[in-house]
């Protein structure tokens, strides 16, 4: 009895060390990516919708971690390659991307891949290959793009395929087509599409096929890079460099701040490596970034390098099967329909911003009571010089061989705190490395100046006094920055336009064209596993052989996919038009 | 001995499983990206006699920013005499008084098991003469919360001699003061612990209270019945919806 007792207690421990592990590796596994397109053929300039899918290689399931993913739309001939940023929300994410008018004919390549993707190199991201027309070409040849292999990988894969019911398969234009997709017993979120049938053109990736890949994918372990997961926001990883010797320099301390009308300053010290990461938090967002090295040693030449997220470690060269392909009569049709769409103004898609989006935190520089001088209150000032004389009385600044110092000067005592130690300045929010760079400003340019004149930390930064200036017209942007300094661009977050299926009975002109290609596109499809799921949409003059495609995945990691197609009839000759 | 056995085993199956699904090296980053901590210099005033801190001891906290953000194990301490936070930066060792207005609430890690909860209030009552903000004890949260103001007077002077120099001393005190904060949201001061003054708080509810406290035998002399009888009042006075 007491030997069975024993046997049971160690089944209970190995069960909740089990428990404990299992729980500990969903949150310890791979990312995996999948994202879904509206079609497979565009013509420059319109948009191509998409949604992404960030999912835990382990368990399938939507992954939670990372908060921001990447999209790249690449060809051999196209430099730059399309980027866009994209916000992820419990794994998911959907937007459009406007593909410029000026875009040649040919296949391209769409990469989805979150920075934790690229601790495993570019074979974890997800491919898939698209053909863009160029409005104005019309012989087009291309070579078909070897088909996605998929054998026996699918039974590797367990499948949802929820049947696609439409009320009947043939329709007549601009009709009402009504959709039931059957229950399942599972919540799931899907992306509906239904669009002409390409035929040959290009395979559309599933994710069943998707995932299937990744499963047959050798398992390579072997960590490539340390990035570190955006599960707040974006991170901006650089690298302090000494340009004399090209060696890495560790503790650094790079400071971060942007234009703004408060005193802004985030900073990271930078590792053995020489790395530093500075998270990037939506208040960055489309704003100008300002990096600089504290306290660089007078005789030192260190520059900032940051790394380009977006920059793919291999190039792109499409594997193509030598059979070339002559569909000139999808593609053409597709031509003259954007055509027609760009030549009547009447738009059928209703095009909506979706609203974004939470509000930001400032890291500001302090969150403390400051004294204020607005110059224009005063008599006219030429310098800052100047106005330290006439108007500040505790600052001081001294003139050595036409180099300029400022020192605090204690309110008490009236002596100055530290003469080896100088008060940081920030004009229009942003750290400023040297004084010479703002003694040039005059009362004409000054609208305010903040002063602290007591010893200030932020986070581990001890500063001997803060004077923030705010000028008139953002003085910041006209100075030079140092050989320590850097400034980029941080992009937006894309979020694109969000399509909508109108009514076409509600075109009051019965002789305005009405052609599409995309019917429907339903990014964010709920499944709530107890009633079947329904949408409706119309057929537009286009008359031709439609696909309903759905691809999504369930709460419990099962990939969702099915596919059916209906017949819309044809009674407008689109080439005799 | 046999506990030792299972505890062994415990451990082999916790690092044989944990061996396994760990691929990723996910840096965890959050203390490395945490909000940074402002404020200045704190020079600390000797010419008091008394504790001018509710913890003499260095308290490993956390703190939860105006911002939104927390930021965890900082050694501070919380002064009464100036009701202000004071942190001291392990990096270099230097104690600074963090801006009031960044900070939103704190917990002080006092002793293991034992965590203190601050929050900063805004008291802007007909009693005081102007609107301002203190930290308070968070005791009782409810529909009807109580928080204590530790606070640290000056209750007398004194003139000493050290090493044969006669220097002047302020003779410091706790001298805690309680708010009520009422369902309207409004905070009422509370100087000292009496039944009259904590009845004169709900005017409107008087006899109710009163039979209430009776029914409990609660006399309100210490701070543990005004506790009480606070936890008493969301239970059965001014019910949670």
């Amino acid at each position: 009895m007491k030997l069975f007792k024993k046997i049971k207690f160690i089944l209970v421990i190995q069960l909740v060390t089990f428990a404990f592990c299992a729980m500990n590796a969903q949150d310890k596994g791979k990312e995996i990516a999948f994202l879904q397109t509206d079609r497979t053929v565009y013509v420059a300039g319109e948009s191509l919708f998409y949604k992404l899918y960030v999912l835990d290689e382990a368990t399938k399931k939507c992954s939670n971690r990372s908060k921001a993913g990447y999209i790249i739309l690449r060809a051999a001939h196209l430099n730059p390659p399309i980027m866009i940023r994209v916000k992820i929300e419990a794994g998911m994410s959907n937007g459009s991307i406007v593909l410029p008018d000026t875009l040649t004919s040919g296949v391209y390549q769409i990469v989805a891949y979150t920075i934790e993707m690229k601790n495993f190199g570019e074979q974890q991201f997800f491919h898939k290959e698209i053909v863009i027309a160029n409005r104005f070409e019309k012989e087009f040849k291309y070579n078909v793009l070897n088909p996605v292999s998929i054998g026996n990988s699918i039974s590797k894969c367990p499948t949802l395929h929820p049947e696609i019911n439409t009320d009947k398969t043939l329709y007549g234009l601009r009709e009402k087509v009504k959709v039931i997709l059957n229950k399942i017993d599972l919540k799931g979120n899907v992306a509906v599409s239904v669009y002409e049938d390409p035929q040959k053109l290009v395979s559309d990736k599933s994710i069943v096929e998707t995932l299937s890949e990744y499963v047959d994918a050798p398992t390579d372990s072997n960590v490539l890079t340390c990035y570190s997961n955006e599960n707040k926001s974006k991170i901006l990883r650089g690298s302090v460099i000494d340009s004399k010797t090209s060696k890495s320099v560790r503790n650094a301390k790079v400071l971060l701040s942007c234009v703004d009308t408060i005193a802004n300053l985030q900073y990271a010290v930078s590792d053995s490596n020489g790395i530093f990461q500075l998270l990037l938090n939506n208040y960055y967002d489309g704003k100008e970034l300002f990096l600089t090295i504290k306290d660089m040693p007078a005789n030192q030449s260190w520059k900032i390098e940051t790394e380009d997220e977006f920059a793919p470690s291999e190039k792109w060269s499409p594997s193509l099967i030598s059979e070339t392909v002559d569909n000139n009569e999808y593609i053409n049709k597709s031509q003259k329909i954007v055509y027609i769409n760009k030549s009547y103004p009447l738009n059928t898609v209703e095009i909506v911003q979706p609203i974004t989006d939470t509000p930001f935190i400032c890291p500001k520089l302090f969150n403390c009571p400051v004294k204020s001088v607005y110059p224009a209150e005063f008599v006219a000032l030429d310098n800052f010089q100047e106005i330290a004389v006439e108007l500040l009385p505790l600052v001081s600044i001294s003139q050595n061989n036409g180099k300029y110092r400022a020192q605090m000067i204690n309110a008490t005592n009236k002596m100055i705190y530290n003469y080896n130690v100088e008060p940081v300045f920030f004009l229009d929010g942003v750290f400023v490395d040297n004084i010479n760079k703002i003694i040039g400003l005059g009362s004409d340019q000054i609208k305010k100046i903040d002063v602290i004149d007591t010893e200030r930390i932020f986070g581990d930064l001890v500063f001997q006094g803060i004077i923030s200036i705010m000028s008139k017209s953002n003085e910041i942007r006209n100075t030079i920055p140092a050989i320590q300094s850097k400034r980029l661009k941080n992009d937006n977050f894309n979020t694109g336009i969000r399509y909508v299926s109108t009514d076409p009975g509600s075109i009051q002109n019965k002789n305005i064209p009405y052609f599409k290609q995309l019917l429907y596109w339903n990014p964010d499809l709920e499944i709530n596993g107890t009633y079947p799921a329904s949408f409706e949409f119309y057929t537009s003059d286009n008359s031709a052989k439609f696909i309903i495609k759905i691809d999504g995945i369930s709460e419990d990691g099962t990939p969702i996919s099915s596919s059916t197609g209906i017949i819309v009839k044809n009674q407008i000759n689109t080439s005799e038009k | 001995m046999k506990y030792c056995i299972y505890f062994s085993f415990l451990l082999i199956c916790i690092s044989i499983n944990g061996q396994s699904n760990v691929t990723v090296p996910a840096l965890e980053k959050d203390s490395f990206f945490e909000s940074k901590l402002t404020g200045e210099s704190f020079f600390e005033n000797k010419q008091y006699l008394g504790d001018q801190y509710f913890n003499n001891d260095w308290a490993i906290s956390d703190i939860l920013l105006s911002s939104g953000e927390m930021v965890k194990n900082k050694n501070l301490k919380y002064n009464g005499l100036f009701d202000e936070v004071i942190w001291m930066n392990s990096s270099n060792y230097g104690k600074y008084k963090l801006d009031k207005s960044f900070i939103s609430e704190f917990w002080l890690k006092i002793a293991p098991g034992s965590t203190l909860h601050f929050k900063r209030i805004h008291v802007d009552g007909p009693n005081e003469s102007h609107p301002f903000d203190i930290f308070v004890q968070v005791k009782v949260e409810g529909k009807v919360s109580l928080y204590i103001h530790h606070k640290i007077t000056i209750t007398g002077e004194e003139n000493l001699y050290v090493n044969n120099n006669l220097y002047y001393f302020n003779r410091i005190g706790k001298m805690p003061v309680y708010y009520i904060k009422l369902i309207t949201n409004r905070y009422v001061k509370m100087s000292g612990i009496r039944l009259s003054s904590f009845l004169k708080v709900f005017p409107e509810e008087k006899k109710e209270i009163t039979k209430l406290l009776k029914e409990n035998h609660l006399k309100i002399k210490t701070e543990n019945d005004l506790i009480k009888a606070i936890g008493l009042l969301n239970k059965q006075v001014f019910l949670e919806n």
